[in-house]
């Protein structure tokens, strides 16, 4: 089954749209789909022009495209555990969080938040991925437990905080903090990157790039070569008797 | 009332010159309209106010930092300039009951980016590097567990033999009190800085008691807090659209909401976000209905569609007014003038609103 939404132009400002419900497993089952943009419930068919080709045996069948304005939407994949989500253009906040399974391809910019809370499956994200990438919520204090987010561009500040499992790997430039708090699983990084990994407790993150403004809490544990490249490898936070491994190319600011 | 009920995601702002009826009228006001409430602790101290809530540090009166504290620390703050009677009253200058001399006897310690008129006052200085104050908390969190010895030499432009002295002075105290102002919570880093802040104090609470306060700068911001927290469970940044409480830094703030154009209709109480939002949240606030609801001619009366003037708080209206430590301080009007209150004219608009919503008292 692939269903295709495209989104209406709004009259309103671009008021978000709260669209959790836009998983497969509620296309598979035929259920009403209903979406909140601001406090106003509305139906599907109010936002977006909907098109459903084919049938499907189970969700892990259906593949919903969205395009238009799609900046607008939050929570597309929201709790998705099978199936195929693809966005050609941008997506907004809080894309496939707490999702345990299935796939999300991202053709533009991707918002903040984007995969936090996730214990499974793929997110891929083309363009640049927003502040929390991946990371914990305020009031909680887990960020994703399993799963894979693959971002091709930059991501901002906090990315993988209080990654708890899976792995999240930035091809391009990752923002302050990125890795606060790291629990567990990895983190990489291609590019450039500030103050990784602060209050680190266990996990692992590699940073191809230089590191700046570098903590001064980690202990230096010598050097390592992946790929034929030097690294250098440290082990903390200290401020938080963590063990966590952090290997960076280069670092600045120590 | 008419603008608040037709809009799809209307957004209450302000709060912090109100009294405390007025700011509970407003979270039920948002509670039926399905709007966002926030107050403007959001954009002074930021990410201290949910910080503390969030991770659960139990501070204490100023009463007792002035008869308890031998230690003093400021970061990120100039109480000189900003809180001028704080030093005076509760700090340096207060009578200490429990020791002599105490305008000589207390330290006071002084963390900044830059020398403050604070600073000058202070018996140690530590300029640090601008935006490194997370790494200087860290390393001050490791000299405490007792590993001195793993820190390089200079820390973000600090040596590091002088925040081992430092880490003795506060180890050493009957009570350390700090002070943390927007040179820590709007700095980089921002809510992990506070987080940084509140592990410290745990550590210290090992070897002595030790309260965080951060230096709140409007009047009444401590009951806005505490009244949406009684609410709806949290302190500030309160979505009710979908009729529950959502809370979100970063996407449920005023500032976030403005600057994305989210909001449709906004309705300022008590403050002045048209001098100190940035541009953008600005120029949205003109586009939209915005209502003022306060007793004063600012930059936001020129940004609004209407104004309703209030009578002033402590001027010609009593109440109740949150001192930054959570104590309660009645205020009394000086004369009766012919304005209401702003609680009056929100009640006014509550009852119209539920009686449009066929809702029951």
């Amino acid at each position: 089954m692939k269903v295709t939404l495209s989104m209406r132009i709004p009259k309103n400002p671009p008021i978000p749209v709260e669209a959790e419900m836009i998983i497969p497993q509620s296309f598979y089952q035929g259920i009403s789909i209903e979406l909140y943009e601001g406090n106003k419930k509305r139906g599907l068919e109010e936002i977006f022009d909907v098109t459903i080709e084919g049938e499907a045996d189970s969700p892990d069948e259906v593949e919903i495209v969205l395009c238009g304005d799609t900046g607008r939407l939050k929570r597309v994949g929201q709790k998705m555990g099978s199936g195929k989500i693809t966005i050609f253009g941008d997506a907004g906040m809080h894309f496939g969080n707490f999702m345990s399974g299935g796939t999300i391809t991202i053709h533009g910019n991707a918002g903040s938040w984007l995969g936090s809370g996730m214990t499974g499956g793929l997110i891929t994200c083309h363009g640049d991925a927003s502040h929390f990438c991946g990371a914990a919520y305020r009031i909680g204090c887990k960020g994703m437990e399993g799963g894979k987010i693959e971002v091709y561009r930059n991501s901002g500040d906090f990315t993988a905080g209080y990654l708890s499992g899976g792995t999240i790997h930035i091809h391009g430039r990752s923002g302050d903090l990125s890795g606060v708090g790291l629990r567990s699983g990895e983190l990489l990084i291609d590019g450039d990157s500030e103050r990784v990994c602060g209050g680190m407790t266990g996990g692992r993150c590699i940073v191809s790039g230089r590191v700046y403004d570098m903590l001064p809490t980690f202990e230096k544990k010598g050097t390592v070569r992946i790929g034929g490249k030097k690294f250098c490898r440290f082990e903390g936070d200290m401020a938080n008797n963590g063990k966590g491994e952090l290997v960076v190319s280069s670092f600045f600011n120590y | 009332m008419e603008i608040l009920l037709d809009a799809d995601r209307p957004l209450l702002f302000g709060w912090s010159n109100s009294f405390e009826e007025a700011q509970l009228l407003g979270v039920r006001i948002a509670g039926l309209i399905g709007g966002v409430i926030d107050n403007t602790a959001s954009i002074y101290e930021g990410p201290a106010v949910p910080g503390f809530e969030e991770l659960r540090h139990q501070g204490c009166t100023l009463e007792q930092v002035k008869e308890k504290s031998n230690v003093v620390v400021y970061w990120g703050c100039d109480p000189v300039m900003s809180h001028p009677r704080h030093m005076s009253r509760y700090t340096t200058y207060a009578r200490y009951l429990f020791l002599d001399n105490s305008f000589r006897k207390r330290t006071v310690i002084v963390f900044d980016a830059r020398k403050t008129s604070t600073s000058n006052l202070a018996d140690e200085f530590v300029k640090i590097d601008p935006g490194c104050d997370y790494a200087v908390l860290s390393a001050l969190r490791v000299i405490f567990l007792g590993k001195k010895d793993l820190l390089p030499a200079f820390i973000s432009g600090v040596l590091r033999e002088q925040l081992v002295h430092i880490a003795e002075l506060i180890k050493n105290s009957r009570v350390c009190a700090f002070f943390i102002g927007q040179g820590l919570s709007e700095t980089r880093g921002k809510f992990e800085n506070i987080r940084n802040v509140v592990e410290l104090a745990r550590e210290l609470n090992k070897h002595t008691e030790t309260s965080i306060f951060p230096m709140w700068e409007h009047g009444n911001i401590y009951s806005a807090k505490k009244v949406l927290n009684q609410i709806s469970g949290y302190p500030s940044s309160v979505d009710f659209a979908r009729g529950v409480g959502y809370y979100n830094p970063g996407e449920t703030t005023a500032v976030d909401v403005l600057a994305r154009n989210e909001c449709d209709a906004c309705l300022i109480v008590g403050s002045d976000p048209g001098a100190i939002l940035p541009r953008p949240c600005c120029q949205h606030l003109a586009q939209i209905p915005t209502i003022q609801i306060d007793p004063h001619i600012n930059a936001t009366t020129h940004l609004s569609k209407i104004q309703i003037p209030t009578a002033q708080s402590g001027i010609d209206a009593e109440g109740v007014y949150y001192r930054m430590d959570g104590t309660p301080v009645p205020i009394k009007k000086l004369y009766q003038s012919g304005y209401p209150s702003d609680a009056e004219v929100l009640k006014r608009i509550y009852i119209k609103i539920m009686d449009s919503k066929g809702v029951k008292p």
